[in-house]
């Protein structure tokens, strides 16, 4: 398993360096020349052109027009305008460092020279690479199965060394005190627990396979299941992942129906079979085609174009019908402002200057709710040859276009759904505040808290311990506080999951005890994340989480049994080693009832599990099965004395001579004791048979009782050493054993109103 | 009449299995009243707390029962109030139990 991890993180990080070995062209002793980007050193003059992968993290000198996209790193969809002007911040986020280009993001718009800060490791990006090349975190689930080993460690050995001690001290052959003890201490170790976890494991990998949901990490699907929080990125989880028009707002109430054709006729977007150009134009076109109003533009003609620069942010055409000219242009609300004259207040003209305080306070407000916005205006113009940039002014401002990431539509009930499940969703993104809040506000999420990078970087680990706990939002944070926010999570005790497909998400999927990445994801998170999703949709999700529940819950049942049961009958075993004049047990049978009772577990992961029980996540809480263990252990301890009381005392079992009989006796009610109470452990529900069990289970439970209760008369049964048991024997374990389940389901009303799980 | 040693030996060890789990029982309700930081005085009355064991009773009542049973050594006699006996503490408890899922629902 080592070898495996270090083999997948060896992977990882191959798979980093692959993504960002790129070429860069770097200006030396004033020789430009194109070099690997792994020869970069700081202080190199790198020019950088729209489609380039930035190469190293650099300081901008000088640019044009440049916008990147950093959602691989950051998270935001939006692609975001740089500057060569010095920033005035202390502690900036690297979102607020608008004159940087961080290595790996992408160049979509102009061009820039620049100076290299850091390459490689020391970059950002590097950062993150350092973080992948340790192994994956022990999941709470293999914590708990160690834990679990090393408690039965202690009641074997303790239990063992007891019985050979006081065998030994009391008379009995040594060799046969060493052979029982070891008997006894392989009875008590759950031997089949490998196999059945990893039959529940393999299983529910495929179930889940069947949901969309692919399991890489087998290990990973029990804590997937008991996931309380689930940290998420906003772009594509709970929004579509791209822009979309949202509304034209005009100035005053009325609708103003010239403000959309004049969106669509002032636009670069070309609409074939898809629609293809500015994300912004492409929006407004695909709204157009969504409400099939594109016709809205055919009476018009488009005479000339004004192209859009970085300038002026704002583009212009020229448009006729019926012989009228109209100049429409569309950009930056503040650039679009400065050439406007007049005011368009539900169909009033109004000088701008008179209504600027409302147009600002309208422009504020959106721009609070987290929006994209543009201004649209236009002005009446003469019949020309051609226009120029000067023809943009005494516009009159018509209203705004707000954009956004739209929400995707079923985001509210897969939150709602988690919710229901017991999972906690808290949001980690890149971008900032305003647009998270408004998209939590769109698909009625309640946000209690709304903590930013920066505030984070502020805080002391404890603060952040506290703070994890009451906010939704986490905004404007880097890939560092992601993995801190997790790592505090975890340090509350809550299993945590993550749901990302960025690089930067890369150490936080790490981290989590659940990395989540999707499909259409980068390689390094999905080499990072511990299960795929096909789809990213939280409904899917919620499918797996369900799945995750299941086989958890059919494993714990198999480890009550084991602690309980199991424990219970060694335990009289070992008491009654020590005042039976014969042994209660030969080695060779309770081996061979140990077999039997582990076949009959074999089907133990194809089992129903309640509703009730894959409500909430749960958790690996050893003090739970520490008390499970003590408490309904010595039911069994007390029906197996009673079963000795009437081997020894009704059927007069008392000499070496009748042992075989003792034995017969006990193996018999023992077996049927230890297999049957598994009907009774396995729910919750009271009575126990209103749950109904799996029928591959039943089948298999059944028939390993029946061939249990039919050994002693075998020649298996002979060879074993038992003896046939008389027929009153077998009305007295009828009611016995019928007796024992009833008070077992009657102790578990007791056990469950004080024991919480 | 059985062996008077074995059968005092296999009545202690019996005993000693029930009376463990009793003790186990209170231990687990005192802890889980005082992780709750409940006053078991104040928060739970004598009866509530009589009525939460209601299995340490059966429990007891069957030690009882089934020491009484086995002393009356082989017969059909022992086996006739054996069976009897376990039936009688099958219905009752089938009965309890019935009657806690209804407590249960109502209060769900």
């Amino acid at each position: 398993m080592g070898y495996y991890n270090e083999y997948k993180a060896e992977k990882t990080v191959q798979d980093l360096r692959q993504a960002v070995s790129i070429k860069a062209v770097v200006t030396r002793d004033g020789k430009t020349s194109q070099i690997d980007s792994k020869l970069l050193v700081p202080g190199d003059l790198v020019s950088v052109y729209v489609g380039d992968l930035v190469p190293a993290d650099v300081r901008i000198v000088k640019l044009k027009d440049l916008e990147t996209n950093e959602a691989t790193f950051t998270g935001e969809s939006f692609p975001v305008e740089k500057t060569a002007n010095k920033i005035d911040i202390q502690n900036p986020t690297p979102q607020e460092l608008t004159n940087y280009l961080f290595m790996g993001s992408v160049v979509v718009h102009g061009s820039a020279q620049s100076v290299v800060v850091s390459t490689g490791k020391n970059s950002k990006l590097g950062s993150i690479s350092g973080s992948l090349t340790r192994s994956h975190p022990e999941t709470e689930f293999q914590k708990g199965v160690k834990s679990y080993g090393n408690m039965l460690l202690g009641f074997t050995l303790v239990l063992a060394v007891s019985i050979f001690s006081v065998n030994a001290a009391i008379g009995h052959d040594l060799v046969w005190s060493l052979t029982f003890s070891l008997a006894i201490a392989v009875g008590l170790v759950p031997e089949l627990m490998p196999a059945i976890v990893t039959i529940s494991l393999s299983q529910g990998a495929r179930r889940m396979a069947n949901v969309k949901v692919i399991v890489k990490r087998l290990v990973s699907i029990e804590d997937f299941g008991n996931m309380a929080v689930l940290c998420t990125d906003k772009t594509g989880t709970l929004t579509e992942g791209k822009i979309a028009l949202k509304d034209v707002h005009p100035l005053g109430e009325e609708k103003d129906q010239r403000l959309f054709t004049y969106s669509l006729l002032c636009n670069t977007a070309v609409a074939g079979e898809t629609v293809v150009g500015n994300p912004m134009d492409v929006a407004i076109w695909e709204h157009a085609l969504q409400n099939d109003s594109q016709k809205s533009v055919e009476p018009y003609n488009r005479v000339d174009e004004i192209p859009f620069d970085y300038q002026r942010r704002m583009m212009s055409v020229v448009v006729n019908k019926n012989r009228e000219y109209t100049l429409i242009s569309k950009g930056a609300p503040e650039s679009v402002f400065s050439k406007c004259k007049y005011a368009d207040v539900s169909g009033k003209i109004e000088l701008i200057t008179d209504v600027q305080k409302a147009i600002n306070d309208k422009f504020y407000s959106l721009s609070e709710l987290g929006y994209r916005i543009l201004a649209v205006a236009s002005r009446n113009i003469e019949k020309r040859t051609s226009y120029s940039v000067e023809d943009e002014k005494d516009l009159t401002l018509l209203g705004f276009l707000i954009f956004t990431d739209p929400p995707k539509k079923d985001a509210h009930d897969a939150i709602n759904k988690l919710n229901d499940m017991g999972v906690a969703v808290k949001i980690l993104t890149g971008d900032n505040e305003l647009v998270a809040k408004t998209i939590c506000e769109d698909l009625k999420i309640p946000v209690k808290k709304v903590v930013v990078g920066s505030d984070l970087m502020q805080m002391n680990w404890n603060e952040i311990k506290a703070v994890v706990e009451e906010t939704t939002i986490f905004a404007r944070i880097t890939p560092e506080q992601k993995l801190d926010i997790i790592k505090a999570l975890k340090a509350n005790k809550h299993v945590v999951g993550f749901l990302g497909d960025g690089v930067n998400d890369a150490p936080a999927l790490y981290e989590a005890d659940v990395g989540i990445s999707v499909d259409t994801a980068v390689d390094v998170a999905k080499e990072a994340a511990d299960i795929v999703l096909l789809e990213k949709d939280l409904l899917v999700l919620a499918n797996g989480i369900n799945e995750g529940r299941k086989i958890f819950g059919n494993t714990m049942k198999y480890i009550l049994m084991g602690t309980s049961s199991n424990f219970g009958n060694m335990f009289s075993a070992a008491a009654a080693s020590v005042f039976l004049p014969f042994e209660p047990m030969l080695a060779s049978q309770i081996l061979f009832m140990n077999l039997l009772y582990d076949v009959s577990n074999m089907t133990l992961p194809t089992d129903n599990v309640d509703d009730e029980y894959v409500k909430a996540p749960k958790r690996w809480d050893m003090s739970f099965v520490r008390k499970y263990t003590l408490f309904f252990g010595p039911f069994s301890s007390l029906y197996d004395f009673l079963t000795f009381g009437i081997m020894l005392f009704i059927f007069n079992a008392q000499t070496k001579l009748t042992a075989p009989l003792f034995q017969a006796g006990w193996f018999v009610e023992s077996f049927w004791t230890e297999v049957l109470v598994m009907f009774v452990i396995r729910t919750r529900r009271i009575p126990f048979f209103t749950s109904r069990p799996g029928k591959w289970l039943t089948l298999l439970t059944l028939s390993c009782v029946a061939f249990g209760t039919i050994l002693p008369f075998t020649i298996l049964g002979s060879f074993m050493g038992f003896a046939a048991l008389p027929p009153e024997y077998w009305v007295l374990l009828v009611l016995m054993v019928a007796t024992y389940l009833v008070l077992v389901d009657a102790g578990k009303v007791f056990f469950y109103k004080i024991c919480k799980y | 009449m059985p062996n008077i040693d074995l059968f005092t030996w296999w009545a202690l060890s019996i005993s000693f299995s029930s009376i463990f789990l009793i003790f186990i029982s209170i231990y687990l309700f005192i802890d889980s009243k005082s992780r709750r930081k409940e006053d078991i005085r104040k928060k739970a009355g004598a009866f509530r707390i009589g009525r939460n064991f209601a299995f340490v009773w059966v429990l007891l009542g069957l030690l009882v029962f089934y020491i009484f049973s086995i002393q009356l050594g082989a017969g059909v006699l022992s086996e006739a109030i054996f069976a009897v006996g376990n039936i009688v503490v099958e219905a009752l408890l089938v009965l309890y139990l019935l009657r806690q899922r209804e407590e249960d629902s109502k209060q769900a």
